[in-house]
């Protein structure tokens, strides 16, 4: 195996995945290497890839009007970074920049889409986890929501 | 008393599932009503049941600071509830009805085990309960933004 397949393979998403379909998840995967502050996806573009992050750290920030850029979280090697690829029109829900020097496995979206809709069995267990990675961003911006909540007085 | 009968037209959540989708998802279905004030179920609990809502409104709330603070209204034509299908398991929210409510309730434990034994099935509920976790968080952001714009509001001078 590769540099980028061992990535992919050991890393914690993928952790109980069926290992006849580590490959789906190789098809037209990059490794990817950011600069501190190289921005990695932007908010609203096209969502077309699926970052298993392997080393540093993404600050993952929207844009509230009143107070400016704000982070939601930020995220360091063995998490997963992206959800809106899975999800029609596919456009990112939020702003990704790597925070110090980061590499990842860039995983190829519609790729992914197209095997899920081929094969429900990945398709099942990929929407598992993907869905746990997106139910994670709710809780944080629940929290960043309760943070900012005054309570009337 | 399930719903051996489920059809897409009784739910926005149920459109465009197979019949034998709708059948397996009918065994686990109840219709029950609740009246204003009842309680869904408690931030904490074993989370065990999915809720298409028909009519009525329910009340997604949590505390900040001890105050009540709520999350989310949730109306006719959508959902509460996917806490069951991820670890840990137990819901995030108190849920209650603000009014007269029907919903179709869903075995949670009988949905994951479905879900196992067939993927397909599994694919697409796990498709659509992901598709309302992310309006979810749409709703959320949303708040955020609003509740920024009120600390601004109380923050302006007085009588300007």
């Amino acid at each position: 195996m590769n540099t980028m397949d061992t990535a992919i393979a050991t890393h914690p998403f993928t952790r109980g995945i069926n290992p006849r379909y580590l490959h789906l998840l190789t098809k037209g995967a990059t490794y990817e290497r950011f600069g501190a502050d190289q921005p990695i996806f932007q908010e609203t573009f096209d969502a077309d890839r699926f970052y298993l992050i392997h080393s540093g750290h993404v600050a993952l920030h929207t844009f509230i009007p009143g107070r400016g850029v704000t982070t939601i979280e930020t995220l360091g090697g063995g998490d997963a970074l992206g959800w809106s690829w899975m999800f029609a029109p596919y456009r990112w829900h939020f702003s990704a920049t790597a925070a110090d020097p980061t590499e990842a496995v860039a995983l190829c979206a519609r790729t992914l889409r197209d095997e899920m809709e081929e094969n429900r069995d990945f398709g099942y267990w990929m929407a598992m986890r993907v869905s746990g990675v997106l139910l994670e961003r709710l809780q944080m911006i629940r929290v960043r929501m309760l943070e900012m909540y005054d309570p009337p007085e | 008393m399930s719903i051996p009968n489920l059809t897409a037209a009784q739910h926005p959540f149920l459109n465009g599932l197979s019949e034998p989708h709708l059948r397996i998802l009918g065994k686990t279905a109840t219709p029950k009503r609740f009246a204003a004030g009842d309680r869904l179920f408690r931030e904490g609990e074993a989370a065990n049941g999915l809720y298409l809502v028909n009519t009525g409104n329910i009340c997604l709330q949590t505390r900040s600071a001890g105050q009540p603070v709520r999350i989310a209204t949730i109306g006719p034509g959508e959902v509460v509830g996917w806490s069951w299908l991820f670890p840990p398991f137990f819901w995030h929210f108190d849920a209650s009805a603000d009014e007269t409510t029907e919903a179709i309730v869903f075995d949670a434990a009988q949905l994951r085990k479905d879900c196992e034994e067939d993927k397909a099935f599994g694919y697409e509920l796990m498709k659509r309960v992901a598709e309302i976790v992310v309006s979810r968080l749409q709703v959320t952001r949303l708040k955020l933004v609003q509740s920024v714009k009120h600390d601004l509001a109380a923050a302006l001078p007085k009588g300007e």
